[in-house]
């Protein structure tokens, strides 16, 4: 209903400009409008709807009609809407468009992106540089066209990529990366430090380009849903579902059994608690603070072990599929999970208290990396590095999914903007999660079956899937092509969005705040290269 | 400081003594097996398998040609097991899995395209060492792990190593900061183009005799990356490597047993 009256104010703002509208899925909203309108027309959505650029994306759509379709996606995030803008552009054409980067910032991260993957320029942006090649591709040949084989062996190429310089008496550059000192993924950063506070901080990121969303073409769906686990690691769940909820947007499947929902909340919970104690155990190794460490490495320990036990996989692999689950995985394992979740929660917040009554890590903690809140709304900051910076987002709030508008959870509201409010917002998640999933199993039926057949899938068809994962806001479109097989999968995890709202996050602090910084927002470098 | 002393008394000592003692493992998904006197021929498992890991074996010479699976390749996603009509494949809990040879691992032979052969000639150096490391390194070893591409499920399981529950420690094993330090690269991940240079720099910066161990699915083979632009297919199409652990991702203890497996302690 809602949707339907944005989809009239949409087409009353554009109505000149619009070539063809239609409300799809209950609450997408598609509408062409022509190239040379369609800044303005951007812009004039973003201002006079309340709402966000989430998605920015190129799909080659030669086979139906010869042109590549540029996508840009407003979430409505008041009222459960999507807006999505497409413009076409001619194969044969001069392939540019014009940028909306100055006017809304958090596009330019898409641009360069698809600017290397699609070799569509766009004029006057605010950067243009290369994202994801690192300057060793052949000039023009770009990936995620439908000409480019998906195996195809290229040369190497060098060419010199540049990084925003501050030069001065007294300022001086720090490398450092891709390989790190600590086990973590590859990503190179770019400190211009005067002394010890950090000016000006660049992340290099796609070193773990694995090429997922073009390996993903043309292949049968079951098997896009392994590429969807394998995004990254620890969000297997949150990102398989995403992908299973756009697929059962697109064959219409309204209706899954409630064991399957329920489950469902189960799992992205467990992840989510997984995550968080994760994130946690890491800020204490980061201040040194080995007691605590333990403790939540612990923790987080007895949940991998949960998972396994009701799975066969620490990292809930294997565990989704479009229509349900693969297995009925609850079955009659509800006291293990209660005791479990029980362990944990006394012992969590025994621990929660024992390092909040710790001075010296609560020093490290405070006042640090502050991200302010004018930034995160500009760069659409996500997630608990959001939530921490007064963004009230919630995708389970506000899109809700499986099971979670029949429960009753909290969403942390904070705005001291640092690392410890980052922190605390992870500890009230845990919590919440945990009650959560107890009124969860409370509401499950015992017995039921929980997957539906989903049929063939209708082709060339497409649709959104949206999560919470433990990092923020996940949106993975889905095209259908012919057969099963899907045409383009786009994925844009939490971590795209918050790489660079991090990189404000560190300035005027000093280097050796960056790691404790880093890992309150632990964002994935997997799931932001793909 | 009187409650962080009470927790310790608490829980006392959690680590598991691993490879003295066996780990309970009825719930772990170990590797695939068939049981070959209900297989029908259908070839379902294999037109199901999305690495193209099952393959058609005349391996033991008495069954004729019976499908089998390369373990390199597997990614355990259990979609054979789904597919077969007849229970004729299903999940072992066997999960110490890591072999030296990459053919111990495969019931077909390995087939090295042109494209992929090393260039370096590290592969024969490494050679010659490998003897000298064994006696080198019998207690105690230095691992430094990269990052060459995975979807970080591998880096958890590694970083698990330090937990209290695995505390490598113990074994003599510690990771350090610097390739510089390390006796040993722990690779994960397919080694995806943008890191190809700084793999081959990080193996350059690790004084020799010095050992290579690929882990998961994605180093062994390539895994489900198998065959990307982005990407090789695995970490022995450019360093020779020691030991390979399959599994995606391998749980700590497979990665304990492979990691004593190259050091000739297991």
């Amino acid at each position: 209903m809602v949707s339907e009256a944005i989809f009239d104010t949409i087409n009353r703002l554009l109505s000149s400009h619009m070539l063809e509208s239609k409300l799809l899925n209950e609450n997408e909203i598609y509408s062409e409008v022509s190239l040379a309108s369609h800044k303005y027309d951007c812009i004039n959505i973003y201002n006079n709807i309340d709402c966000v650029l989430v998605d920015l994306f190129g799909n080659d759509t030669s086979e139906i009609d010869g042109s590549i379709t540029v996508y840009y996606t407003f979430a409505v995030r008041s009222s459960n809407t999507l807006i999505t803008l497409y413009i076409k552009l001619d194969k044969k054409g001069s392939m540019q468009i014009s940028s909306i980067s100055k006017e809304i910032p958090a596009a330019s991260l898409y641009e360069r992106e698809i600017k290397d993957m699609f070799g569509i320029s766009f004029t006057d942006s605010a950067d243009s540089r290369e994202l994801v090649h690192h300057g060793n591709f052949p000039l023009k040949v770009h990936p995620l066209k439908k000409e480019f084989r998906k195996n195809t062996r290229l040369a190497f190429e060098k060419r010199e990529q540049s990084f925003t310089s501050i030069s001065g008496t007294g300022v001086f550059e720090v490398a450092v990366g891709p390989v790190h000192a600590g086990i973590i993924e590859p990503g190179h950063f770019r400190f211009s430090v005067a002394g010890e506070p950090i000016i000006n901080i660049e992340a290099k990121l796609y070193y773990t380009h694995r090429g997922l969303e073009k390996l993903s073409e043309n292949e049968d769906y079951m098997k896009v849903l392994l590429f969807s686990e394998r995004i990254s690691g620890d969000e297997t769940f949150t990102n398989s579902l995403a992908y299973c909820q756009a697929i059962e947007k697109i064959n219409g499947i309204t209706y899954l059994p409630e064991r399957a929902l329920y489950s469902r909340v189960i799992f992205a919970e467990l992840e989510r608690i997984c995550s968080h104690i994760g994130d946690i155990s890491g800020l204490c190794v980061d201040t040194g603070y080995i007691f605590a460490n333990g403790q939540f490495a612990m923790m987080r320990r007895w949940i991998q072990m949960l998972c396994e036990q009701l799975t066969g996989s620490r990292f809930l692999r294997n565990t989704n599929k479009p229509g349900g689950l693969r297995r009925d995985f609850i079955m009659d394992n509800k006291k293990l999970i209660l005791d479990c979740l029980n362990n944990l929660y006394t012992e969590f917040n025994d621990t929660i208290e024992i390092i909040k009554n710790n001075g010296m890590f609560i020093d490290r903690v405070e006042h640090t990396g502050i991200l302010n809140n004018s930034i995160a709304v500009d760069l659409n900051a996500v997630g608990p590095g959001g939530r921490a910076s007064g963004i009230n987002t919630d995708v389970r709030k506000e899109f809700p999914y499986a099971a979670y508008s029949k429960l009753k959870f909290n969403v942390p509201k904070h705005a001291n903007c640092d690392i410890n409010c980052r922190m605390n917002v992870k500890i009230e998640e845990v919590i919440e999660s945990i009650g959560i999933i107890r009124q969860a199993l409370d509401k499950m039926t015992d017995k039921g079956s929980v997957a539906v057949e989903i049929g063939k899938l209708k082709p060339y068809s497409f649709a959104f899937g949206m999560t919470e994962s433990p990092r923020g806001e996940n949106i993975h479109f889905v095209m259908t092509g012919a057969d099963n097989t899907i045409m383009r999968y786009k994925v844009r995890t939490p971590s795209f969005c918050n790489w660079p709202v991090l990189c404000h996050a560190v300035n005027s602090n000093t280097l050796t705040d960056f790691p404790l910084i880093n890992k309150s927002f632990n964002l994935s470098y997997a799931g932001n290269d793909l | 400081m009187y409650n962080a002393i009470k927790k310790l008394f608490q829980y006392g000592t959690v680590t598991v003594d691993y490879p003295k003692k066996h780990i309970k493992s009825s719930y772990i998904t170990g590797v695939p097996k068939f049981n070959y006197d209900k297989c029908m021929h259908c070839m379902k498992c294999k037109n199901s398998c999305p690495t193209g890991a099952i393959v058609l074996s005349d391996n033991d010479g008495q069954n004729g040609k019976v499908p089998a699976v390369n373990i390199d390749e597997c990614i355990f996603c259990r979609f054979c097991e789904e597919a077969c009509q007849n229970d004729a494949v299903y999940f072992s809990n066997i999960f110490e899995l890591a072999q030296k040879n990459r053919n111990d691992l495969r019931a077909a032979p390995l087939i090295i395209q042109d494209e992929d052969v090393s260039v370096l000639d590290y592969e024969l150096l490494g050679k010659q060492l490998k003897e000298n490391v064994k006696k080198f390194y019998g207690k105690s070893l230095n691992i430094r792990e990269i990052d060459a591409g995975s979807c970080n499920g591998c880096d958890y399981e590694i970083n698990a190593l330090s937990s209290p529950y695995n505390d490598i420690e113990r074994l003599g094993i510690q990771f350090v900061a610097s390739p510089r330090h390390a006796d040993m690269l722990m690779v994960t991940g397919c080694v995806t183009r943008n890191m190809e240079e700084a793999l081959i720099k990080t193996y350059n910066a690790t004084p020799s005799p010095k050992l290579v161990v690929a882990v998961g699915a994605c180093a062994c083979s390539g895994g489900i990356f198998k065959n990307s632009y982005a990407g090789r297919n695995g970490v022995d199409s450019i360093l020779p490597v020691d030991v390979y652990i399959p599994g995606c991702p391998p749980r700590p203890q497979a990665l304990i047993y492979g990691i004593l497996k190259a050091i000739g302690r297991s």
